[in-house]
């Protein structure tokens, strides 16, 4: 990757940091090398939004309930109103995170980006993992897809592919435990 | 390095930076973010070096710095101050012919070549004998540290051929005092662990029997003879005790034997195998390939019988350690000798390493620093105007103030005393060993390549001193353990702590490596924030009012993260995290540039890949 060669115009100080970072900052999120993203199953969105929408239901009719019964219809519509609120919020949010989820198996890592207030890229070198697994709540066999979460020593690593199609999950997973044993380090 | 402050890298100049200016138009296109003369005093040592900041790691370097051949000398003079000018302490950087990586000792000299991964003291190109002449001069008032003087630990001859036995004499004879206490190095009765099963020591019994009863006596054998003292049925209270009391033999009796003789350990093939339980025996075998660490343990209550304990950590989690108490003296060292020369892939009657005495921790030292530190003496003014306040206007109520300032210089002053006082700093081809402790005398090796992160933490008020902590990640250290072990030197003058780094990981000097400061664009509370990279280790600074620098060796990285949080994306900036296994130690540089970011990323997964491939498997360092 090699910076940008844009005439940095004098006026505008950003283009001056991005010489001297080496990498354009708007590729600072990409791939790199031509490479494209992986993304996650749509259906991500659906299961995080539908158990979210569990959960506002549960809350909302408990909440609405027991605001009927305390300060009456009023309290009963705020409760109400504030659950759909957080609901269209939960669906924004399922949404969003579902398209910043991307990953990409590369030469000798894999790399993984996801997050929607807090952004992140993970960078996780096959030799460096200890155990790969497959994980799929209730929600998620209903949809028919899972989890692939990679564990190294590091605790502070937390990379994991959510809602891969069951196949391709399994897949990833082989592949993964694959190169993973190809280039085992040890610690 | 006298001055805290003068090793900062060279101070930031203040936005606008005339230091980011366009290119030279006559220059060609070649990614050269660092104009020439933001660096210059360093020559042709990049801050990432070869190529650009942050090249893949050893790419041919067709970057023609300023100065292509040799360094000229004083190639770091703005970043090392104090006492030992740049010229005198790193000689070899300087003499060093111009290598594809610049400035930096090239991976080719084996930073993590196995054998001879940590070199004999006056071996290792980067200190020749007398690189730090600061030690009684500068800061410390003189005779601060009357044991360290120059002669103290004269060099050893050369690097050791430590080789198998067979031949006359693996070691050659070692120069120099006999450093362990005489305690310490009574010649080890001939036993080897390799052949046969072995038990502890016949003292657990009788040891594990008095604990129980002391716990039988404390919940009820003194109660009932209070009552028997005091109350109105002697007889009853009497009768009640001797039966309590012969049942509480039995059972300490039981109890001594049965943690006596139920559990067994051989050494077998390159497993150690533990077995406990004399009904239903628990088999438990660990690869020597995978100790990260063996302590020996000697508790006050067992110094009567001289036993110590061994654990021996390996990697895997809270429970994962194995414990053998108790064994004898001579017999627990035979038997680490004979586990790390095994670990190391030697045959196990390979006698005990040799060692190089390395620093020794004097007292006034521990408790002067100790009490040097802000918090402590905050926390002493405020105990003492709890006193005065007690006293002048006999206000009980102040007791509240002054009873917890108390015990919190306690723990903050004394504790760490009695637990790091005599400490001292061997290195050995089996790794770096640690003896520290005056009621319990604990005794650590950490083999070569165990230590995945080291932290550099220099307190506020010890700076003006030139004193730092180092403290490390090893993996085999999880929960409680890490919190007592997590400390390689509870104080010591800055110079020595980086001296220690280079041993841990071969071919770094700290100081040399240059930092580059965090983006203006971040809000950064303390200046001498920075990051920078060698072919070895990555290094992060921050940290305010106490200030760390944050090394991990490339071979040892786990992963590499970016993070942005939406403060940092409104000022267009990311934190890079280098992570290590769970520790002390969290290396991350906060306030780079968005691109600058992803470059450390891609840069540091590269070093590390080739780290890890030219550095090989560390499990078998003697190999």
């Amino acid at each position: 990757m090699n910076p940008i060669h844009d005439e940095p115009s004098p006026s505008s100080a950003p283009s001056q940091y991005e010489e001297r970072a080496g990498y354009p900052a708007e590729q600072a999120f990409a791939p790199g090398d031509g490479r494209a993203w992986s993304r996650v199953s749509r259906r991500h969105t659906w299961s995080r939004g539908l158990s979210a929408t569990l959960w506002c239901l549960l809350a909302g009719a408990g909440g609405a309930l027991a605001g009927w019964k305390n300060g009456g219809a009023t309290g009963a519509v705020i409760i109400v109103a504030l659950a759909v609120v957080v609901l269209a919020f939960a669906w924004i949010v399922a949404e969003l995170t579902h398209r910043s989820y991307g990953y990409a198996e590369r030469d000798d890592d894999l790399v993984l980006t996801y997050g929607v207030f807090v952004k992140r890229l993970i960078v996780v070198p096959y030799g460096r993992m200890q155990f790969v697994d497959v994980t799929a709540g209730p929600l998620d066999r209903v949809f028919g897809i899972a989890t692939v979460r990679l564990h190294t020593a590091a605790a502070a690593t937390d990379a994991s592919i959510p809602a891969l199609p069951v196949a391709e999950a399994t897949a990833l997973r082989d592949r993964l435990a694959r190169k993973g044993e190809e280039r085992s380090m040890g610690l | 390095m006298s001055d805290a402050p003068e090793d900062e890298p060279p101070p930031r100049p203040d936005p606008p930076r005339p230091t980011f200016a366009p290119p030279d138009p006559g220059q060609p296109p070649a990614p050269r973010p660092y104009p020439p003369g933001h660096y210059a005093p360093q020559g042709g040592s990049h801050p990432y070096p070869p190529q650009g900041p942050y090249p893949p790691p050893r790419g041919p370097g067709p970057h023609p710095p300023q100065g292509a051949g040799p360094h000229p000398p004083g190639a770091y003079p703005p970043q090392t101050g104090g006492p030992h000018t740049p010229q005198a302490a790193y000689p070899p950087q300087n003499a060093e012919p111009h290598s594809p990586q610049g400035a930096f000792p090239s991976q080719g000299a084996g930073p993590h070549s196995p054998r001879g991964a940590f070199p004999s003291q006056g071996a290792g190109p980067q200190y020749p004998q007398g690189a730090y002449p600061a030690q009684g001069a500068g800061p410390y008032p003189s005779g601060a540290y009357p044991p360290q003087g120059a002669g103290q630990y004269p060099p050893q001859g050369g690097p050791r051929p430590y080789s198998p036995p067979g031949g006359p004499g693996p070691y050659p004879p070692q120069v120099g005092h006999p450093y362990p206490p005489a305690s310490y190095s009574a010649p080890p009765r001939p036993i080897h662990f390799s052949e046969g099963t072995h038990r502890l020591h016949w003292a657990t019994a009788p040891l594990r029997a008095f604990v129980v009863l002391v716990i039988y006596f404390v919940l009820l054998g003194l109660p009932l003879l209070f009552a028997a003292v005091t109350g109105d049925d002697t007889a009853q209270a009497l009768t009640l005790f001797a039966i309590t009391g012969a049942a509480a033999l039995v059972t300490a009796a039981g109890a001594g034997l049965w943690g006596w003789r139920a559990v067994r350990f051989r050494v077998e093939g390159d497993d150690l195998v533990v077995v406990t339980g004399l009904v239903r025996a628990r088999t438990r075998s660990i690869p020597l390939s995978r100790v990260q660490a063996i302590d020996l343990v000697r508790p006050l209550m067992t110094r009567v019988f001289g036993l110590t304990e061994v654990r021996v950590e390996v990697a895997g989690g809270e429970r994962s350690e194995i414990l053998l108490r108790y064994l004898g003296r001579n017999p627990a060292q035979q038997l680490r000798a004979e586990l790390l020369a095994r670990a190391a892939g030697l045959p196990g009657q390979t006698p005990e390493a040799p060692e190089t005495p390395f620093w020794r921790l004097g007292f006034g030292t521990l408790l002067g620093s100790l009490l040097m530190r802000v918090p402590v003496i905050a926390t002493f003014l405020l105990f003492l105007g709890s006193l005065m306040f007690l006293l002048v206007f006999a206000e009980l109520a102040m007791l509240a103030v002054a009873v917890p300032a108390l015990l919190a210089m306690i723990r903050t002053v004394v504790v760490p005393v009695v637990m790091y006082g005599g400490f001292t700093v061997a290195l050995s081809p089996d790794g770096v060993r640690l003896r520290y402790g005056v009621l319990e005398t604990r005794m650590q090796t950490v083999p070569p390549g165990r230590v995945q992160a080291v932290a550099l933490v220099e307190p506020l008020a010890w700076r003006p001193l030139s004193l730092a902590r180092l403290e490390v990640t090893v993996a085999g250290y999880a929960g409680e353990r890490q919190a007592l072990s997590s400390v390689l030197l509870p104080v010591a003058p800055r110079a020595v702590c980086v001296r220690l780094i280079g041993e841990i990981f071969p071919g770094t000097v700290l100081d040399a490596i240059p930092l580059v400061p965090p983006s203006p664009k971040s809000v950064a509370a303390d200046r001498p924030e920075g990051a920078g990279t060698d072919d070895t280790v990555f290094v992060a600074r921050r940290g305010f009012p106490s200030r760390r620098t944050d090394v991990i060796a490339h071979a040892r990285a786990q992963s590499v993260r970016m993070t942005v949080n939406p403060l940092q994306r409104m000022l267009g900036v990311a934190t890079v995290h280098i992570d290590a296994p769970p520790g002390p130690v969290r290396v991350k540089a906060a306030g780079r540039d968005l691109g600058e970011a992803r470059a450390i990323v891609e840069s540091v997964a590269q070093r590390a890949l080739a780290a890890r491939r030219t550095g090989g498997d560390t499990a078998r360092w003697a190999r």
